[in-house]
């Protein structure tokens, strides 16, 4: 492939992208930056979004997103641990309960989009505020003292790194081979590119969609299950904002909002540039608001060159 | 009035104009053909100031002109319709009209009964007294579509107008609109170049005919150059004719029985084992709908469909392919092709089996099937996009046939493709009759229907209204009959 190819394979600039600038952060912050505890926060803090933009990335390629993903996040953690503190439930069945839960979501989301036909970004926007109001009134000002064994699955350790960055990469790793390997998430690409040609190429649209949503929503799910288990508490809040991150770090990672493009790694990778543009914020000692504005800043950088350089190739 | 001197342009190291010296005088209908890459595009793309000549010079009623962008040419008059559309669906037909020159009033707003009045005049003008300007574009035909696009084109009174495959969606009748239209606005005075794939309407409409062949200006001849002249000129060597034979078994393949649904009622027909069974009709007599409702698109809600003696329910084109029956769509960007991906991916889009996906197994596969239907290409991981329309054509019929199907339909399979790719796919269609295939032909080319068909039957307001043998069909007949006069 040549170099300009090269350049378009937004996993290829995006890794030489991070690659650079790990090197560059090492050379100005040589204490601080290349340390393992550094490293090990730093996917901490980058897992929960991950797991959810995978799921992300798929509704992306298939030409939609959900909105919903935040407040599901919080719902999922909030029914387990209200179920949990409240009622005594076994950790086991009050997990699989907030699975479920974000599961119905998800099928409820995917069926009045591709059955009903609402448009996603009206569906998932009611939704997100939907499911924020049920996580506001399972876990109210936030639920804590959670059973040993719920608290065991976020926050233990292995080989140094923390519990939700093994499921991360775990997550990411068997979502990237099917995505690449199996007929079945392949047609996501072909829905995403000209879905009149899907339907006509024999692929169920519409059951295919409803796939998508309940296997965001169950990601998110899980996410959610995760964090409370991390912070050792379910919070009503937990989650807020999270839709817009995860989607910004998806677009990053080469997704496009018409749909027919997109790789799992770019979610992650996506994910991890924002993860270390905020570490070099911090570091560096940059006000908090600046983050905001650089993120933005990155995204229409990164967008735009994808564009100015197609409109190159074209000429 | 325009001339073209030594225009010469280049995309990354492919020559796409090479020293082209064209002129286009007033009062002439002008046509260029030449097949797909020839150089048409660009050279029209040169003329709006989309894109900008390498070498040469362009002049303007002989001054020497720069035209940077679309608005330039349209201030200089030139203005063009091209194939794909530019209509806003949820405006009204005026509005479409005059989206820059729109009539307002003092204060800025627009003058709605000045819009009307003038769309109302420019429609009966053009012959389409039957439309009101005030009708929204999406409740149009296909066909009437183009005819405002054309309006629109002419609405910005332009002294030169072109015009790129302009009757690709129009029907026999509506194409005798344009051409009185066209030849109306040459008395004018007004130039107009004329661009299409349809020999007999180029000789039919234009006064002279200019060639281009990679990119080179071949020569311009007299529109009454006998079309196999032309045709040499454009492809540069005699194009060998199938013969024409029949494969036709005795063996009842599918069989229709009274089948109806959205557009479409009383269908009843057989289809043998290696036929060819033809549609004429006119746009929107049911012909579409009818070979939709037969893929399993949309739901028949009477009738039967029979094939091999049994019956099939569909409800979705997968329970159709499932059965062995296939559909390569009308509409092949809308509805067929995958643009962003590449060939195999295309080509495996159809595979119904679940499993894992092998990309090298894909690229094998795809490889050989190129090879087999002639598809161009550097490589099978080449994106869609990038290939032309007989070979973006080709592909679509290398991933049906992937699917060993036993009932191939077909909806205007050489639908704005040049002339060597149409031969070529006359050549694939008749391949696989003689593989024991059976073939629906929807076509509005009449010459194709005839030289392709075993049999053809002919559509009129939702209903067949005769079904023609091979002896019994002539061009004649089934413009008669596809507009409904029954001549016994």
């Amino acid at each position: 492939m040549q170099l300009k190819e090269r350049l378009q394979d937004r996993v290829f600039s995006l890794a030489a992208s991070i690659l650079i600038l790990c090197i560059i952060m090492t050379f100005i912050f040589p204490t601080q930056f290349p340390t393992v505890e550094n490293f090990s926060q730093l996917l901490l803090n980058l897992s929960i979004d991950t797991i959810v933009a995978v799921g992300m990335m798929i509704l992306l390629i298939s030409g939609m997103f959900d909105l919903s993903v935040g407040s599901i996040v919080a719902f999922s953690g909030g029914l387990a641990g209200y179920l949990m503190y409240y009622h005594d439930v076994n950790f086991i069945i009050a997990i699989l309960a907030g699975l479920s839960g974000s599961l119905l979501i998800g099928f409820v989301n995917g069926w009045l989009i591709a059955i009903a036909g609402i448009n996603p970004m009206i569906q998932t926007l009611a939704m997100m505020g939907i499911v924020r109001g049920l996580a506001l009134m399972l876990s109210g000002a936030g639920i804590q003292n959670f059973p040993y064994n719920f608290i065991y699955i976020g926050q233990s350790k292995l080989f140094g790194l923390q519990a939700p960055v093994w499921y991360m990469i775990f997550i990411v790793l068997l979502f990237s081979f099917l995505v690449n390997r199996t007929v079945f998430f392949r047609r996501y690409y072909f829905i995403g590119g000209n879905e009149r040609a899907a339907k006509l190429s024999g692929i169920q649209v519409e059951k295919m969609k409803i796939a998508a949503f309940v296997l965001s929503a169950s990601l998110a799910g899980i996410a959610g299950i995760l964090l409370s288990s991390r912070l050792g508490a379910a919070l009503a809040t937990s989650g807020r904002g999270l839709e817009l991150r995860v989607i910004t770090a998806v677009i990053l990672g080469g997704a496009s909002l018409s749909g027919g493009f997109g790789k799992i790694f770019g979610a992650l990778l996506g994910a991890l540039f924002m993860a270390l543009i905020n570490n070099l914020l911090i570091i560096g000692r940059v006000s908090g608001y600046w983050q905001e504005i650089i993120l933005g800043l990155v995204l229409i950088v990164a967008v735009g060159l994808d564009q100015w350089l197609i409109r190159k190739m074209e000429k | 009035m325009l001339r073209l001197n030594n225009i010469s342009k280049y995309f990354t190291g492919v020559k796409a104009l090479q020293n082209v010296t064209l002129h286009f005088e007033k009062g002439i209908i002008h046509a260029l053909c030449g097949e797909n890459g020839a150089g048409k595009s660009t050279l029209m793309n040169i003329i709006m100031g989309i894109h900008q000549p390498d070498e040469g010079i362009i002049l303007w009623n002989e001054q020497p002109v720069e035209i940077r962008n679309v608005q330039t040419a349209h201030q200089m008059g030139i203005s063009i319709v091209y194939q794909e559309r530019s209509l806003v669906d949820s405006l009204s037909i005026a509005e479409n009209i005059y989206p820059v020159q729109t009539p307002v009033v003092k204060v800025g707003l627009i003058d709605f009964q000045l819009l009307f009045r003038q769309a109302q005049q420019l429609l009966n003008e053009l012959g389409l007294t039957n439309l009101s300007p005030m009708t929204l574009v999406k409740k149009l035909s296909t066909a009437q579509k183009q005819m405002i696009e054309i309006a629109k084109a002419i609405a910005k009174t332009p002294s030169l107008l072109i015009l790129d495959e302009p009757t690709a969606s129009l029907t026999h009748s509506e194409t005798e609109i344009l051409f009185r239209i066209l030849k109306n606005l040459k008395e004018k005075g007004v130039g107009i170049i004329y661009i299409s794939h349809r020999m007999s309407e180029l000789q039919k409409i234009s006064d002279i005919i200019s060639v281009l062949k990679d990119g080179k200006f071949v020569a311009t001849i007299d529109s009454k150059t006998p079309a196999q002249e032309i045709v040499r000129l454009m492809v540069g060597r005699d194009l060998e004719s199938v013969k024409k034979s029949t494969n036709v078994q005795m063996e009842i393949k599918l069989e229709v029985e009274n089948i109806q649904g959205k557009g479409f009622r009383n269908i009843s027909f057989k289809l043998l084992k290696g036929e060819i069974l033809g549609f004429a009709g006119l746009q929107g007599s049911g012909r579409s709908a009818m070979a939709r409702s037969l893929f399993g698109d949309e739901k028949i809600t009477g009738g039967k469909i029979l094939k091999d003696g049994k019956v099939l329910h569909l409800n979705h084109p997968s329970e159709a392919i499932d059965h062995g029956i296939v559909y390569l769509p009308e509409d092949r960007k809308a509805e067929g092709l995958f643009l962003h991906l590449s060939i195999s991916e295309n080509i495996f889009s159809a595979q119904l089996k679940k499993g894992f996906y092998n990309a090298a197994i894909a690229d094998d596969v795809t490889l050989k099937l190129c090879k087999l239907f002639s598809i161009r290409t550097t490589t099978v991981r080449q994106h869609l996009r990038k290939l032309s329309g007989g070979n973006q054509q080709k592909v679509m019929l290398a991933k049906w046939l992937a699917q060993e199907p036993e009932i191939i339909i077909v909806n205007e399979p050489t639908h704005g493709i040049d002339i060597s790719s149409k031969e070529e796919i006359y050549q694939l269609l008749k391949y696989m009759t003689a593989e024991g295939k059976s073939i629906l032909l929807i076509s509005s080319e009449l010459p194709e229907l005839l030289f392709l068909s075993d049999r053809i039957a002919v559509m009129h307001e939702k209903e067949i209204i005769g079904i023609l043998s091979r002896e019994e069909a002539t061009e004649e007949r089934i413009a008669a009959l596809a507009s409904g006069i029954n001549a016994h």
